[in-house]
């Protein structure tokens, strides 16, 4: 144990991020592989209607296909295997081919367009409803038997249970029609000009409020919930009682409580994330927020093959990386685990 | 066993006396304690009338099975009993502390861990899985208000080497990183970094092997002597403490059914729950057969006999007077040609035991 050298221990949590990397590339891989072929299982084929429609006109085969293959960035008429092939060896160069819908537009332009206006707001919520979701855990679990403790639980399982979009729906009509303080149906107010200057960033703020609170209220009571069970477990182990027993102050007994009880909790909030990337859609169609989520309904609708496998690669990759990063971070928390690594 | 104080390290033993004689005043003392738990039929005695002297300089062995009331009785004189348990009556006096069940709030904190050191029948996992054991140390100090540092560290590292832990090793680990025994001894500095002048250990040596259970227990006599503590040492096995305690008790149902020097206790026991015990120690060399468990189980909390003695249910001994009547804890007489060895003499240093047919009350030797 502290026998054992620093340099031999960074050198072996090297060694093992080194190989985590190494399976995240995998699983990436793999997922794209899955998503490419079940893209393309989904029924209806604009690229090939296409093709048809210019065959029609007495375009000839090959012509078509080149026509298709200029507007699509590759050729549909070719076997699945081949488009696998082909979008494989694009992918490992960071390409991921060009958009059906917005003709031409580069995939890779277009996620990484969309993404500020899902990751912003969903990290914001998250860092919201987590530290509320957290801190009223603790206090109902540690006031679980009197009515503040009943009413935070219930309260928890309440907003726990509220689909997203009916938060998003409840909050759109509560602050723009009956109380219009805040604005809506755009998520900048469209009279600034974009870019750095103060009233449009403003109005950027002002815009968010709404759609960061819709995701913050849909994730708080399970942030309450999980930390209140994981108190309520760890006020039952031996070293507590221990600490009463010592006379240790209620506070410093408080944090030895609540920093057990968050380890369970790290992991499960850097996977959220990712999780709540996908889960953006219904709050981006409330708020028209170019997001991730609202580009994705729209790739799906148009069958935009290209797009979709972008906007779900780019969540797969999120949800590995953070998964990857909550492992590794949690070898720095957990001194128990740092030890076995 | 009894050391002289002039080789004390501890320089706050200006009370004690150089020669230590049962009930000395300094150690602890409980009087009519009665602890009560809620339960659906009502409040149930879990300790009942239970009076205790624990003399500086002294160890008592508290020995009962499981149920008998002897946790309860060491969480009693942390005034921290359990919800929904409580103590109805009695008072705990303990050195720097007129009455603990009369602590309240923030007196009661800084009373526990300073006046009465506690080491825990869970010590396996009595820390802070997430932060090093000097930082907790360094913790504990400050809820006591010891700002200093430097003081504290030495203390705790003078502490570890007398039990036999290397210093730096043990401050800058987790409690993960020792062993049963080395967590147990660390326990120990935890109980007696702020200089308590009484210490209990709830089953200290449960869940150790044999060698460590050794070098605990020799821990726990050689600071005992270094401090000139008030020592009580609560265990089911009354082996444990046979050549370790100056003094026994044992509880049963609750009450304390017996109590006296150790060496009379074991060898005139005169309650027959106390001979029970000692005939169910199995010996390592011999014939095992030779060990006899008691018969029946210990009453819980629900199927304590309200009436007459707790112990008559699984009682060989037992007469229609035991039905009727709670026997008194009364002092042994010496029983001419006795049974159980010839060197009673009267009552010997306060040997008492309750029961009407080994130990009537008033001298009344007929027996049936």
């Amino acid at each position: 144990m502290t026998a054992e050298g620093a340099p031999g221990r960074w050198r072996r949590l090297g060694h093992r991020l080194g190989v985590r990397l190494l399976t995240g590339v995998v699983m990436v891989l793999a997922v794209a592989t899955l998503t490419f072929f079940l893209v393309h299982a989904m029924p209806g084929n604009p690229i090939q209607t296409e093709y048809q429609t210019l065959i029609a006109r007495g375009v000839t085969p090959s012509v078509a296909a080149q026509q298709v293959a200029g507007m699509y960035g590759f050729v549909s008429n070719r076997p699945l295997l081949d488009q696998y092939g082909q979008y494989m060896w694009h992918l490992i160069q960071f390409n991921l081919g060009k958009s059906i819908s917005a003709s031409g537009e580069p995939v890779v332009h277009l996620v990484l367009s969309a993404a500020p206006w899902t990751v912003i707001p969903v990290l914001s919520g998250l860092v919201v409803s987590f530290l509320l979701g957290v801190s009223l855990g603790v206090v109902a679990a540690v006031r679980r038997t009197n009515r503040l403790g009943k009413v935070l639980s219930v309260s928890g399982s309440l907003f726990h249970g509220v689909p997203q979009f009916v938060w998003a729906v409840m909050l759109a009509y509560i602050f723009t029609t009956l109380l219009p303080i805040f604005p809506f149906g755009s998520p900048y107010n469209i009279l600034d000009t974009p870019g750095l200057n103060g009233p449009f960033i403003l109005s950027l703020v002002y815009s968010a409020v709404l759609p960061v609170l819709a995701y913050a209220l849909s994730s708080y009571g399970g942030w309450l919930l999980t930390m209140r069970s994981s108190v309520v477990s760890v006020l039952g182990d031996d070293f507590v009682l221990a600490a009463e027993l010592r006379g240790l102050r209620p506070l410093t007994q408080l944090r030895y409580v609540a920093r057990n009880a968050f380890l369970p909790l790290f992991t499960i909030l850097l996977l959220s994330v990712g999780f709540m990337f996908g889960g953006a859609i219904f709050i981006e169609e409330v708020f028209d927020y170019p997001g991730l989520g609202y580009q994705l309904v729209n790739a799906v609708n148009a069958r935009d093959y290209p797009l979709m496998s972008g906007d779900f690669l780019f969540i797969t990759v999120a949800v590995i990386a953070l998964n990857i990063l909550a492992d590794f971070l949690y070898t720095f928390i957990d001194p128990r685990v740092r030890r076995a690594a | 066993m009894r050391t002289s104080s002039a080789d004390l390290p501890s320089p706050s033993t200006a009370t004690a006396p150089p020669v230590t004689v049962p009930g000395e005043a300094g150690g602890a003392e409980i009087r009519g304690l009665v602890v009560v738990f809620g339960t659906p039929d009502g409040e149930m005695a879990a300790v009942n009338g239970v009076d205790l002297d624990l003399p500086l300089g002294t160890i008592t062995g508290l020995v009962g099975e499981s149920g008998s009331g002897k946790s309860t009785l060491a969480l009693a004189m942390m005034n921290a009993v359990p919800k929904p348990g409580r103590i109805a009556a009695g008072s705990i006096r303990l050195p720097s502390v007129k009455d603990m069940t009369q602590l309240r709030g923030k007196a009661l904190r800084l009373a526990r861990g300073s006046a009465l050191g506690y080491v825990f029948q869970a010590s396996q996992n009595s820390l802070n899985p997430l932060k090093r054991i000097g930082a907790q140390l360094l913790d504990l100090g400050r809820a006591h208000g010891m700002e200093d540092k430097g003081v504290l560290l030495a203390r705790a590292r003078e502490l570890c080497e007398r039990m036999g832990l290397d210093p730096v090793r043990t401050l800058s680990a987790y409690q993960h990183e020792l062993s049963g025994g080395m967590r147990q001894r660390v326990g120990i500095v935890f109980a007696l970094i702020l200089n308590p002048r009484v210490l209990v250990l709830d089953e200290p040596t449960t869940a150790l092997d044999m060698i460590s259970q050794r070098t605990v227990l020799d821990i726990v006599r050689d600071v005992h002597r270094d401090r000139h503590l008030a020592t009580l040492i609560i265990t089911h096995d009354i082996a444990i403490v046979a050549d370790l305690a100056d003094y026994l008790a044992v509880m049963y149902g609750g009450r304390v059914v017996e109590k006296g020097p150790t060496r009379h206790v074991l060898q005139s026991a005169a309650h027959p729950y106390t001979r029970g015990l000692i005939a169910a120690i199995p010996r390592i060399s011999g014939d095992i057969e030779k060990a006899r468990p008691l018969v029946g189980r210990p009453p819980d909390l629900l199927s304590i006999p309200r009436q007459g003695c707790v112990f008559r249910e699984r009682c060989p001994l037992t007469i229609g007077r035991c039905s009727l009547e709670e026997p008194a804890l009364v002092p042994v007489v010496k029983e001419p040609g006795g049974i159980f060895g010839e060197s009673g003499d009267g009552a010997p240093g306060g040997h008492a035991a309750a029961c009407h047919v080994t130990a009537p009350a008033g001298g009344d030797r007929s027996r049936s």
